[in-house]
């Protein structure tokens, strides 16, 4: 994971059992004090940065849950409303923006995206990797 | 008839001819009757009986106090026999088509003459006599001139109604939109009204929507209750056309009927650059409530409505009338419209000075023609 300048760093954040499926630890601080948050989703591990890219805020504090479909207005035909990809959207708490917590990508921007940092799990230990430029 | 009217300056020199010339489409031309008994011969005797006993006073056609008589001065008799003028096609013929070199003028009725029908809290009698204007306007305007269209004004307050008179004039050639009051009891977008957007699609019919028609007081209900003065209820314009646009944005009329168009007119303009600009930011946060919207609502707005120039903004700085237009995207969504007879009119020499070509052809042309689906015009 080394930039053209830079060589790659790893951290390990925790130990495996800290990371339950469907839970999340804040690793406070991770490269500045806003830290990063490590989300467990159906087994697999993703960091994300806990600085929201829409207005700073704290990202990884914020809701989990899933994203909401509609086949149509409910008002017309056969519609259905319904909620996939549960656990894996993540709302931050300042201004209610959605992110997918897998990719890193905005639901309701495709041009944002919250920084995300590759995860392992090694042994017991999980390492989080970044960058050093 | 003696009228005095005051000869307008020469037609823009950008218009007139049919080959080269930009063509004019003017989207808000009010017309009327000289009395109510012209409706009579349109109205089956049950509801002629209503006319005679309740006679033409819709309190909810708006327009209570306008200033002027709300009609040009040199244009409206000085005395108080008689409101207007625009109740005959040769005066309109005289004082606007003739000219100002108008290719197409879009009738749209006058408010304080009919609109309230549209809001009659009878919605039989509203539906009749809306039928029976539009069969007045088709005998003695639309026949008599090809220059002249008109919008099919009907009573929202009975959705299966409206659909009936649609489906009856929607086959002419001259009967190029429906007019739905924008003054309503409830928003465009809740579903009650889906019957008149499903017809109106239907049949490729774009929504014309003036300012008035509903409302006990005539002026436009604002959410702190209704205004006193007329300067008041223009400000309250460009909530009344908001809130109808915000609704059919949020309602996914436009997911229900994809080719459905809504033209706004006489409500100002900037107010849509706001609705754009504040429905995306907040559709980027509260889309979970929405989740049948699949665009950004600006999107919807740029796609599916429409905005009439008059009463045109005039910027503090001549230089903000190209950002303003740039903000509007006006090359999709402004249709010139002069309001003629009345006293805030615009005309085409006045209106949109400096702007480019481009935007001209766009707003004077274009954007109507598309709307109102006459590529032939």
């Amino acid at each position: 994971m080394a930039g053209a300048n830079g060589r790659a760093r790893r951290v390990v954040v925790g130990k495996a059992w800290e990371f339950p499926v469907g839970g999340r630890k804040l690793i406070v601080p991770f490269r500045g004090r806003a830290g990063i948050g490590v989300f467990n989703v159906g087994g697999t591990l993703y960091a994300l940065r806990n600085i929201c890219p829409h207005n700073l805020g704290p990202l990884c504090t914020g809701h989990v849950s899933g994203r909401f479909v509609a086949s149509g207005p409910p008002s017309s035909e056969g519609a259905t409303l319904t909620m996939d990809r549960d656990g894996e959207i993540l709302r931050c708490p300042w201004h209610n923006w959605a992110f997918d917590i897998t990719d890193g990508s905005c639901l309701g921007d495709p041009n944002l995206r919250v920084k995300t940092y590759p995860v392992s799990v090694e042994g017991d230990d999980v390492v989080v990797s970044y960058a050093d430029e | 008839m003696a009228i005095i009217g005051a000869a307008p300056i020469a037609a823009p020199g950008w218009t007139a001819n049919k080959e080269t010339g930009v063509r004019i489409v003017d989207c808000d031309v009010h017309h009327s009757f000289e009395s109510a008994e012209q409706l009579l011969p349109y109205l089956s005797k049950f509801y002629q009986e209503h006319l005679y006993d309740q006679g033409v006073h819709f309190a909810g056609g708006g327009y209570p106090n306008t200033p002027l008589r709300k009609t040009r001065n040199d244009l409206k008799d000085p005395g108080l026999k008689r409101r207007d003028f625009n109740f005959t096609l040769e005066f309109t013929q005289r004082e606007l088509l003739d000219p100002w070199n108008i290719d197409v003028a879009l009738l749209t009725g006058s408010p304080s003459d009919i609109y309230g029908a549209a809001g009659l809290p009878d919605p039989d009698y509203g539906a009749a006599l809306c039928r029976a204007f539009n069969d007045y306007t088709i005998e003695h305007w639309l026949e008599r001139d090809e220059r002249v269209v008109h919008a099919i004004l009907v009573a929202p307050t009975d959705p299966a109604q409206a659909v009936a008179e649609i489906n009856r004039l929607a086959g002419r050639r001259d009967s190029v939109a429906v007019h739905v009051p924008l003054s309503t009891a409830l928003p465009f977008g809740n579903r009650f009204h889906d019957p008149i957007w499903e017809a109106c699609a239907e049949h490729g019919l774009p929504v014309v929507s003036h300012i008035g028609g509903g409302g006990p007081s005539g002026n436009t209900m604002t959410p702190v209750g209704y205004p006193t003065y007329y300067m008041e209820t223009r400000m309250a314009r460009p909530a009344a056309a908001s809130a109808q646009a915000a609704s059919l944005i949020c309602e996914g009329v436009f997911e229900k009927f994809p080719t459905l168009q809504f033209a706004f007119i006489e409500v100002q303009q900037l107010w849509a650059v706001s609705v754009m600009w504040h429905m995306d930011f907040d559709w980027k946060a509260i889309r979970d409530q929405t989740p049948w919207l699949k665009r950004l609502p600006s999107e919807y707005f740029r796609d599916h409505i429409r905005v009439g120039t008059q009463p045109m903004h005039e910027p503090e700085r001549p230089e903000q009338l190209p950002w303003m237009l740039d903000m509007l995207h006006a090359d999709e969504t402004l249709i010139f419209c002069s309001d003629f007879p009345h006293f805030d009119q615009n005309d085409p020499v006045t209106v949109l000075p400096g702007i480019s070509d481009h935007m001209r052809r766009r707003i004077f042309s274009e954007n109507a023609l598309e709307m109102l689906r006459m590529p032939e015009a």
